[in-house]
């Protein structure tokens, strides 16, 4: 994927955009194409997701489709949003902002939607555990603490509700940040049909803390509380705390399958890079999380 | 017996050239950022030249205490592969055993030694 800075001179005055473009390589199977991420963002812009305006999909773009949007200023590197002196309130002000977008985007009509993954219905638990069993399966090593994750999930993780709209990658990372807190909600490729705690939980997972562990909540926050509460206000939607730590679990279990997977990609000759490499020898950092996770069930 | 720089010499010499000359000389983000991934990519390596053999067969002795099997003869590395297959098959099924938790713990914990030991500092 390229992302290319565009300073465009138009008839109403100068834009800044941001132009996304198909480079070739492998896309991930799971993931949208640059047409429906597109369609996507037009639809949550629609919906008023804060989100960078979509100026148009471009098909063929000397040979690869690509797509225009809005240029939005601010932070998106996660270990500069947790540790910033001067991003500080913004901090604060991140939890409650991120319960209300995500309250917006869960309620965005599946129907105008259909080409999400997960639209034919079903259990959005089991979608996940089967899920990760073939993508286990897939990287063809043996992972007890991985299978251990998987075995526990099969037994407690449930559908908390009717499954919606998910980003699927919703946490510090992917959004954009500017003193004021959250600008712009960012990378919906792996959005999907789901059940809204895949997202609540997804910003807790170890990783997303930046190194800042004893923030529990995307190392900006001590704990998941002023995001749950503020998204039960708006949503009318109660989160026991039981299935708030089942979805945790999963978002480390699925980045823990994440890593192998990518380091498959460099393993296989996909995508040749030292970063993709070392994620396979990391993986046991989220194995440990996983275990951790576990034995505090 | 092959000449010095030893293996383990080698990749210290590789690593301070990515940590020191690399990441340190230049002004692209993105460069320095990959030498020093780079750089830690060859601190695991050299780690795990150093632990190899040992880490290896800790894993495989755990596991055959684990699961009551006894020794295969083959290379620890093979061995301790093997018998993961086996233990996740076993998890698969519902019939680990009751100290799998334990035993699976020590085993990651051992991996963290090579791959990430600072992981493992922070913790205790």
């Amino acid at each position: 994927m390229e992302a290319w800075a565009l300073e465009v001179r138009a008839p109403r005055g100068p834009l800044s955009l941001v132009l996304r473009r198909a480079s070739g390589g492998r896309i991930y199977r799971d993931a949208l194409s640059l047409e429906q991420e597109h369609a996507l963002i037009a639809e949550a812009h629609r919906s008023g997701v804060k989100v960078p305006r979509p100026y148009g999909f471009l098909p063929d773009l000397l040979g690869h489709d690509a797509f225009l949007m809005e240029r939005l200023h601010g932070e998106t590197v996660g270990r500069r949003i947790v540790r910033l002196p001067e991003l500080a309130t913004a901090r604060t002000l991140l939890p409650v902002q991120m319960a209300e977008e995500l309250a917006r985007i869960h309620a965005l009509d599946p129907a105008r939607l259909g080409f999400l993954p997960g639209s034919g219905g079903g259990s959005s638990a089991q979608r996940a555990t089967d899920g990760l069993v073939a993508q286990v399966d897939s990287v063809g090593e043996p992972h007890p603490a991985i299978e251990l994750g998987i075995a526990w999930l099969r037994n407690h993780l449930r559908d908390t509700g009717p499954a919606v709209v998910v980003h699927g990658d919703f946490r510090i990372g992917n959004l954009m940040v500017g003193p004021d807190g959250l600008a712009g909600v960012l990378d919906w490729e792996f959005a999907r049909i789901g059940d809204a705690l895949e997202d609540l939980a997804w910003p807790s997972v170890k990783a997303w803390r930046f190194g800042m562990d004893h923030l529990r909540l995307g190392g900006i926050a001590a704990d998941e509380r002023a995001l749950v509460d503020r998204y039960s206000d708006l949503t009318g939607r109660k989160v026991d705390p039981a299935d708030f730590h089942a979805y945790e679990l999963l978002g480390n279990v699925r980045w823990a399958v994440g890593s192998l997977q990518q380091a498959q990609r460099h393993l296989r000759g996909e995508e040749k890079s030292v970063e993709l490499a070392i994620l396979g020898r990391l993986a046991c950092e989220i194995e440990h999380e996983i275990l951790t996770l576990l034995e505090t069930r | 017996m092959p000449d010095r720089p030893t293996a383990l010499e080698l990749l210290e010499a590789v690593r301070g050239f990515l940590d020191t000359e690399v990441a340190k000389g230049t002004s692209d983000p993105r460069l320095r950022f990959r030498a020093l991934v780079a750089a830690n990519a060859l601190s695991i390596a050299a780690r795990e030249l150093a632990l190899d053999e040992t880490s290896s067969s800790a894993e495989a002795r755990t596991l055959r205490e684990l699961l009551g099997e006894a020794p295969s003869g083959a290379p620890p590395a093979d061995e301790a592969r093997a018998l993961s297959s086996e233990l996740c098959r076993r998890i698969r099924a519902g019939t680990a055993p009751r100290e799998t938790v334990a035993a699976v713990r020590r085993i990651v914990e051992g991996k963290l030694a090579a791959a990430s030991p600072r992981y493992l500092s922070g913790k205790r």
